[in-house]
């Protein structure tokens, strides 16, 4: 477990970073990303290869 | 010397973090210079139970505890206040950042836990503050930029403190202060095969400032764009304006800044969070980013495969960037430049391909030229990055056709954001009063729902409604022109007898102008 704080003193009390939840939480959290990710948000892409103009009218 | 914790806000909750907070990390770094005792809770690192700042506050007997962020961040901060004056009732609750920058009073009188706020830029202010809070000495009145309180909790501002001249006697970010490992295992993203492979990327910050007046965008009171003044009522107040102190980095600093990042964090890649590099090139007269590129392949951290001319893979050594463009402002020979020196991708902030829209943005920018940047920017190697927006007070169905037509044109797909008035712009002080109408009067019900312009928060387009962007957001995300043409046919024959969805009104907090707020006098 480390420390959740970092700085330039050691404090008085050390405040432990909660150990990960092991396999189970990490699927979920993989599906949640996943999930989320093809529902939204904004995004762009630029086809390269579709560009026939040259720039010029 | 006093002992204080930073708490940096979660932000962007549906993503994983992916920015070491720039502001904090330098302000950290300039009070461990100045001798205080520092300690930073990065919660949007952790992504812990909000409780856990009881007992971070708890972990010593600290003198002030200080939080800000942008304004999306304001739920994180408005529940963590509580929770920290309850755990740390000694402690001065400092806040600074955009989301008390761009409607200070209205934060103080919603968040009453917070005892004094730095406004607009901090690199002095914040100093000033903690010298204060170390002499025990809370009258915060003779202090430059700040807003304080009176015994009865009632807030007022002092005058603007001038930015300071020289950026380059700033120390480095305190990056030690973060928990690292938990940015670089989120450092791919998809901009670019670079960028998608990067296993170690940091952000750095070369400017700041734009010399442009893009309604929708703001410059955070850091920048020369923000003067105090007295109100009707007769109390200091927040004025926007056009005004600039553009300031940039020098190209020595940047590189050396980089250069102990790779050699100390093995960095391969560098993000630019500049507002806009080609702004500040343009202001150096198109010497600082050529500059920056020869000292970038001088100091070794030119990317392998630029260097042999190969295509990007794993093996790849040194530093790859991004940053952002300006469609006017960008210039070929530049842009190879940049691509030789290692840079993947640049966001162009294009918005819309139609005339009357861009003539109305403040951009400086129009719709030749926007069609242009995307085959100039791609001739140099480099990937444009060009991001969309709908909504826009003056959009029309011809409008939109124009943007698809466009993007049809240029191989561009792009799912558009919604035109949102955030804090601070131009935008949000001209349709304030149509945003409360929207929000039943609850402005604070609004700042609570932004977030990052996917979805529809306050509409600000005079002809359409929540219902219809929603639709047209799709159409421009699939390129309908079929389906643009029907709505059209539907719905323009019905829009002339409608008035106007929102309308734009004057308002003290902008004064569209383009005399800068002071900057320091220059030293030695
Ligand atoms: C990196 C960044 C992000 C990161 C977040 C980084 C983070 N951890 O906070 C990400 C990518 C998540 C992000 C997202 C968005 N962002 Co953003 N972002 C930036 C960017 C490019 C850099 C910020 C930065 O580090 N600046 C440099 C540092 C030095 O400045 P600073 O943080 O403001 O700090 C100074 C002061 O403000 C102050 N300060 C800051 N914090 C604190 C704390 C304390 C205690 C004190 C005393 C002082 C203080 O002191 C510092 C020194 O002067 C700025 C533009 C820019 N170049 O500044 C936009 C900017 C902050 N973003 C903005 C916006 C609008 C957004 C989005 C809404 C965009 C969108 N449409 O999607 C989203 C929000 C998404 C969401 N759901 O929350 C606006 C802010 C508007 C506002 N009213 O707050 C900005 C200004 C862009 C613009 N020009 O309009 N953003
Ligand atoms: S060009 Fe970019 S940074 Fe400059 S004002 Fe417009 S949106 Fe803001």
């Amino acid at each position: 477990m480390s420390n959740l704080l970092k700085g330039n003193f050691t404090t008085k009390k050390e405040v432990k970073k909660p150990e990960e939840n092991t396999e189970k939480d990490s699927t979920q959290q993989a599906f949640k990303k996943a999930a989320l990710n093809s529902i939204g948000g904004s995004m762009v892409y630029v086809e390269r290869t579709d560009l026939t103009w040259d720039g010029e009218e | 010397m006093a002992k204080i914790l930073f708490i940096n806000p979660v932000v962007r909750e549906e993503d994983v973090p992916r920015h070491i907070p720039y502001g904090i990390a330098l302000l950290a770094a300039i009070a461990m210079k100045k001798g205080h005792l520092v300690q930073v809770y990065d919660a949007n690192a952790h992504r812990l139970p909000l409780e856990t700042i009881v007992e971070v506050c708890q972990a010593d007997d600290w003198d002030a505890v200080c939080i800000g962020g942008l304004t999306t961040t304001y739920n994180y901060i408005k529940k963590a206040c509580k929770l920290i004056k309850q755990a740390a009732p000694k402690a001065q609750l400092i806040a600074g950042g955009g989301f008390l920058t761009s409607m200070p009073t209205e934060i103080f009188k919603w968040l009453p836990e917070i005892d004094v706020g730095c406004i607009g830029e901090s690199f002095e202010t914040f100093p000033a503050v903690l010298e204060k809070i170390d002499n025990k000495d809370f009258d915060y009145s003779t202090v430059l930029g700040v807003i304080h309180r009176d015994l009865t909790g009632k807030s007022f501002l002092t005058p603007v403190r001038p930015n300071i001249h020289d950026l380059d006697t700033l120390p480095w970010p305190a990056w030690e202060l973060f928990p690292l490992d938990i940015y670089f295992a989120n450092s791919a993203n998809l901009f670019s095969e670079e960028s998608f492979t990067s296993k170690r990327r940091m952000d750095i910050n070369g400017s700041f400032g734009c010399g442009l007046t893009c309604k929708y965008c703001w410059h955070l009171g850091t920048t020369g764009d923000m003067l105090i003044e007295e109100n009707e009522e007769g109390e200091n107040d927040v004025v926007f304006t056009y005004g600039r102190n553009i300031r940039y980095h020098s190209p020595d600093y940047i590189v050396s800044m980089v250069k102990h990042l790779y050699d100390t964090y093995d960095i391969d890649f560098a993000a630019f969070i500049d507002e806009n590099l080609m702004t500040m090139d343009v202001a150096s007269k198109g010497t600082w980013l050529k500059e920056l590129c020869a000292k970038w392949i001088e100091a070794g951290l030119q990317p392998t495969c630029r260097q042999k001319g190969i295509p990007h893979d794993e093996n790849c050594k040194g530093v790859h960037w991004n940053g952002t463009s300006h469609a006017g402002l960008h210039r070929p020979d530049t842009l190879k430049l940049m691509y030789e020196a290692g840079c993947t991708h640049l966001v162009y902030g294009l918005e819309s391909f139609d005339p009357y829209i861009l003539r109305n943005l403040g951009k400086g920018s129009n719709a030749r030229k926007n069609k242009q940047s995307i085959a100039t920017c791609l001739a140099s190697g480099i990937k444009p990055i060009p991001n969309i927006i709908i909504g826009f007070p003056e959009e029309t169905f011809e409008s939109v056709r124009n943007t698809i037509n466009a993007l049809i044109e240029l191989g561009i797909t792009a799912k558009p954001h919604f035109a949102t008035a955030y804090p601070g712009s131009e935008w949000y002080y001209a349709y304030k009063d149509s945003i409360l109408a929207q929000y039943n009067g609850d402005l604070e019900a609004y700042i609570m729902d932004l977030g990052d312009a996917s979805k529809i928060t306050a509409t600000i387009s005079q002809k359409f409604s929540p219902v219809q962007l929603l639709g047209l957001q799709q159409i421009v995300y699939l390129k309908e022109l079929r389906l643009l043409d029907l709505s059209e046919q539907h719905w323009a024959p019905v829009q002339q007898h409608l008035s106007p969805v929102v309308e734009p009104k004057t308002s003290f907090n902008l004064r569209p102008v383009k005399e800068a707020g002071p900057l320091a006098i220059k030293v030695g």
